[in-house]
């Protein structure tokens, strides 16, 4: 299931004491195979200390089992249900070094370092909406340990779902205000949220499925931030990362769903089919893999319209509306006018043919351009 | 006489920092989606940065032919960067993903972004 290769581990070469490191499954395999009976010991050994490895609890089974040793006697159990959290320093190394140094975990002392303690409380905002609004235990849904890294690089302007575990860098003051990425829950929601894509839909990061892989982390990172300041569809401010940007870029945040094109001077998102940017799915970084950060104004404006007119808290309506599409109902090339299909089907599964939930998405879908042929 | 020394320190400027170098860094993608583009010249640099211009980009081994970018995203909201050296008529890019950047570009990157003389 892992759509982002794992290519990360520690430059050290598994010393037995190093517990710092992601093995990428090929390197796993070649070790368990290849490698010397002290090296195949010490990954083992490594890779079961390693809090970030328990998201891959298959993999570590297949090779305990290889070498014949009790899986249960190497990973910590874990009470069904329960968040996992970690956060490691990463001490301003890069995709080599990840995760760094374990700083705290579940249950743990805070630190005297914000942005760990406000990745912590970040990832538990998202556990708990996920947990509470659609009973997911999880980014996987079977409880995978949450893992968050900080201060990852020199001054960097980013943050991301590495397909195992949160990132977050510095940010610069070019772009976003120093210390301010580990602030926005609806950001750390959008991160993980592209977990919980890769665990389901798996939408391809390019194209139309990569626009709609955005637009869903934009939907439920929006639910995250609206489910804890309990706010409902018309008092929520619709945006991505109010706040984060420099006042230079002069903005109000990344995102705006209720306004795309709107959120700061320049921003190039459509609201509607009208205005599609068909861009090359090629390396250029001014082409953003075919404009998936910039055609996912048109689903962002899609849900807002849905969530708005159903009304009420938009988690209960259009959210899980568009949770049941993006968890049961879709493929990893799916194209936005399958991803109206599936959210009207969705919708008529949920609260009934002909029910206003789904008139609401299917105006919304109408609204924005998306033709859609389903007969509900 | 004044203009003759004024001469030969510029070409003794010109020796120490060597050929005029042009540096263009694209970036986008992240988590924002946005492009930046940033520049730095050699000729806008006092002499010792010029040459430590220089240094990093052929350090970085941006001089010669451009191996082609063929790995997609290694993840979503991953950056990604493109590197533009113009020296002597000759243009050259290169294109680097988040996790494939080598340790060299990304401290040539570093560097330019911690210039004053640079523009973006």
């Amino acid at each position: 299931m892992h759509r982002y290769p794992h290519r990360l581990m520690h430059r050290c070469g598994f010393p037995r004491e190093c517990t710092c490191f992601i093995v990428p499954p090929f390197l796993l395999d070649e070790f368990a195979k290849k490698g010397t009976p002290e090296q195949q010991e010490a990954a083992l050994n490594a890779i079961a200390q390693s809090a970030a490895i328990r998201a891959r609890r298959a993999m570590l089974g297949d090779l305990a089992k290889m070498k014949g040793v009790d899986i249960a006697g190497l990973v910590p159990a874990r009470a069904a249900g329960a968040e996992d959290r970690s956060v490691y320093d990463v001490e301003h190394g890069g995709y080599n070094d990840l995760p760094g140094r374990l700083v705290r975990s579940e249950g743990g002392p805070a630190s005297s370092d914000d942005a760990v303690n406000e990745a912590y409380d970040g990832a538990d905002s998202t556990y708990t909406f996920y947990k509470d609004v659609f009973d997911r235990d999880s980014v996987d849904g079977s409880g995978l340990a949450l893992v968050s890294c900080v201060h990852f690089g020199n001054k960097f302007d980013n943050a991301f779902w590495d397909g195992g575990e949160m990132v977050y860098g510095d940010g610069s003051n070019q772009l976003f205000i120093a210390g301010s990425l580990t602030k926005a829950i609806d950001v750390i929601g959008h991160e993980l949220t592209h977990g919980v894509t890769q665990y389901t839909a798996g939408l391809e990061y390019h194209g139309q499925s990569g626009a709609l892989n955005e637009s869903f982390s934009d939907v439920f990172g929006s639910l995250v931030k609206q489910y804890t300041l309990g706010q409902s569809a018309d008092e929520a401010d619709w945006l991505i990362g109010a706040g984060l940007m420099v006042p230079q870029i002069g903005g109000k945040a990344l995102r705006s769903m209720s306004d795309p094109g709107t959120a700061f001077n320049g921003d190039p998102q459509p609201a509607h089919m009208d205005d599609y940017r068909d861009l090359p799915d090629d390396n250029d970084p001014r082409h953003d893999n075919g404009g998936v950060h910039i055609n996912s104004g048109i689903p962002n404006k899609a849900f807002y319209l849905a969530a708005t007119a159903i009304g009420g808290n938009a988690w209960e309506g259009a959210g899980k509306i568009w949770y049941q599409t993006l968890t049961e109902r879709l493929e990893s090339t799916s194209d936005f006018t399958h991803a109206a299909e599936a959210t009207i089907e969705a919708a008529t599964d949920i609260f009934g043919a002909g029910s206003n939930e789904e008139q609401a998405v299917q105006h919304a879908w109408e609204e924005v351009g998306v033709p859609v042929a389903v007969s509900a | 006489m004044r203009g003759r020394r004024w001469e030969s320190r510029s070409r003794s400027r010109r020796e120490d920092a060597g050929s005029p170098l042009k540096v263009t860094i694209t970036r986008g993608g992240g988590l924002a989606g946005l492009t930046r583009q940033t520049e730095v010249a050699s000729d806008a640099l006092p002499p010792g940065e010029a040459a430590k211009l220089h240094e990093l980009v052929e350090g970085a081994g941006l001089l010669g032919e451009a191996a082609p970018r063929d790995a997609p995203p290694a993840h979503p909201d991953e950056m990604g960067y493109e590197v533009t050296i113009e020296d002597a008529g000759r243009t050259r890019t290169q294109r680097f993903s988040e996790q494939t950047l080598p340790e060299s570009v990304r401290s040539l990157i570093d560097w330019t972004d911690s210039r004053p003389e640079r523009r973006g």
